[in-house]
């Protein structure tokens, strides 16, 4: 399939890529509807097809759900054990690992802003690790800091820590809606630009122009920053539509650190809110006097989730990618898709700080009681 | 733009619209485990005045929930000890109605503020026994009682021993015990579902329900 790129056969392989993608992500998502719609059905489902509805309702979610489940068990043991045996730090680590991986594939832990902030944006796959991993590992230094001082520095009850958690999780929850509320300005005005003159776009070197800057990153906007006269003139056109971070409101918004620090932003957002099992696991070490376990068991968690993490973000921006170029050389209309899809994107990170917010839609619920 | 190609553009769309939904809306896990006692008391009449319950955390969150607790010996906590404690988990319960849902033949039944709780620690875990009285004592021909997170968060298992006890019941009452298959989320319908919350997501533990039942005639 790879090697007939520039024939027909290549939008024949770009559309097998794309069914395989739909396919993985529809799985993905019926997994997890179709056990909901189990509980919802009112009547239940016959006694004949329940059997076999429960086979596959238990599928992967269950799958992910036991999976967690022993590796939350096993880690309380070895944290046990290590008091007497050192050499169970190491198991420990390699526990801590594998429930990071299965745990971060529930919701939460940034997996929905991210992709979506991805999705929104003009971001490249190495944004997207980037970007996993920065906010999986500020996860990891803010449940310490937590931990660190609240219960070991000033030990106070899990009354008191439960309330700390809380409030950081309301400025979380109120920062990515905040978020998605800007990104919905920036991309609002690039999808109300291309709506608005959407002839000046039907050409489809203008559109490859764009997928070309885009695919570059925060470079085109360094180049752009140099003020190279022709790179310029592909800008005015790359900001008409509405590609990546270059129609920002402000001329330093094209800038390439200017970029980096929005996506910073977007970790801040993610990155405050501690996971709870991170928190659970270093309260449960101090109890057994290796807080220092507890520590690097929750790094060793955090690797774990930022690579589960990393595997959505990639999904997200390939799943842009491939868009981008379906859209390219196909004029006007499918660039008003690309940005309508942006735009949708950044409504999404909105709609999820508001859920979040009012408590609509539960990414993981503070152990307070 | 040709058809074919509008509608492998769609694709791309759906792809993203499910990527970004799929993360959000799939399962909820959980942070805390219990191991639940239940007893289902009746007055002389044969009427069922309440639930009360014994639930056994999971060793970490039992330890997450004693940071902090000042004891007059370290490492062992006293009914005295754990009171402020026990007060704040029956008070935070009451937002997630005690977990405990009841329906007698057809009628969803309320729960009265908790009595008679306290908090114990056993084998480095925290017990906490509470009771729940009905608003209204009632008779019933079909008494079906679930104890379960909809949002999933806690879960909650039967005790191997002895899970479920009637006490002081007509002796024509019979009890079953109904568990999620493990760690597979049963098929049928939740009783409360209609009553409870009823979305989508909020929901979802209903699929880790334990399911008790007791017929009299």
């Amino acid at each position: 399939m790879t090697s007939d790129l520039s024939t027909p056969g290549h939008r024949h392989g770009l559309r097998l890529v794309l069914m395989l993608m739909a396919a993985l992500a529809l799985v993905m998502l019926a997994d997890a509807l179709w056990a909901q719609a189990l509980a919802q059905n009112p009547f239940g489902v016959g006694k004949g097809a329940a059997s076999a509805a429960e086979a596959e309702a238990g599928g992967v979610v269950a799958w992910l759900l036991a999976k967690q489940a022993e590796f939350y068990r096993a880690m309380s043991a070895t944290i046990r054990a290590a008091k007497s045996d050192g050499s169970a730090v190491v198991t420990l680590l390699g526990i801590a690992f594998f429930y990071g991986i299965f745990h971060a594939a529930g919701p939460g832990h940034g997996k929905a802003v991210i992709s979506s902030y991805l999705v929104a944006n003009e971001e490249t796959a190495r944004r997207g690790i980037a970007l996993s991993f920065a906010s999986a590992f500020m996860q990891a230094l803010v449940a310490i800091l937590i931990v660190g001082i609240s219960a070991w520095l000033l030990n106070v009850t899990a009354k008191t820590m439960c309330g700390t958690e809380r409030a950081v999780e309301i400025a979380s929850y109120g920062l990515i809606a905040v978020l998605g509320a800007r990104l919905m300005w920036v991309k609002g005005k690039g999808l109300f630009r291309t709506l608005a003159r959407p002839a000046a776009l039907a050409s489809p070197a203008l559109a490859y122009a764009a997928a070309s800057a885009g695919d570059r990153g925060h470079s085109h906007g360094h180049d752009h920053g140099h003020g190279h006269h022709r790179h310029d003139h592909h800008h005015v056109h790359d900001d008409g539509c509405g590609c990546g971070h270059s129609h920002g409101p402000e001329p330093a918004a094209l800038a390439g650190p200017q970029g980096w620090r929005h996506g910073l932003v977007a970790v801040a957002t993610v990155g405050i809110r501690p996971c709870s099992g991170a928190i659970l696991v270093l309260v449960f070490a101090l109890a057994q006097g290796l807080f220092w376990a507890g520590i690097a068991a929750t790094f060793a968690m955090a690797l774990g989730t930022a690579i589960t993490v990393t595997g959505f973000a990639l999904l997200a921006v390939s799943a842009k990618g491939l868009a981008r170029r379906l859209a390219s050389g196909h004029g006007g209309r499918a660039a008003t898709l690309l940005r309508g899809i942006e735009f949708g994107a950044a409504t999404l990170v909105m709609l999820f700080g508001v859920a979040l917010l009012s408590g609509y839609m539960a990414a993981e619920r503070t152990a307070c009681f | 733009m040709t058809t074919p190609m509008l509608r492998s553009w769609l694709r791309a769309f759906a792809i993203a619209a499910a990527l970004v939904a799929g993360t959000g809306a799939a399962s909820a896990h959980p942070h805390v485990w219990v191991t639940s006692h239940s007893e289902v008391i009746y007055a002389a009449d044969g009427t069922v005045t309440g639930v009360r319950h014994s639930w056994a955390f999971d060793e970490m969150f039992s330890t997450y929930a004693l940071q902090g607790i000042e004891t007059k010996q370290k490492g062992v906590y006293s009914r005295d000890d754990l009171k402020a404690l026990a007060q704040t988990n029956v008070e935070s319960l009451k937002e997630y109605a005690f977990f405990t849902f009841a329906n007698a033949d057809g009628r969803k039944q309320r729960f009265q503020e908790p009595v008679d709780y306290y908090l114990e620690y056993k084998d480095s875990v925290l017990v906490l026994h509470f009771t729940l009285p009905f608003k209204a004592p009632f008779k019933a021909k079909k008494l079906a009682l679930e104890v379960f997170d909809p949002s999933y968060f806690v879960d909650f298992t039967l005790a191997n021993d002895e899970p479920v006890k009637l006490v002081g019941a007509p002796a024509s009452c019979q009890l079953a015990i109904e568990r999620p298959k493990s760690g597979t989320p049963s098929a049928q319908q939740p009783i409360s579902e209609d009553s409870f919350l009823s979305d989508a997501f909020a929901n979802y533990g209903a699929m880790f329900a334990n399911k008790i039942t007791v017929g009299c005639s």
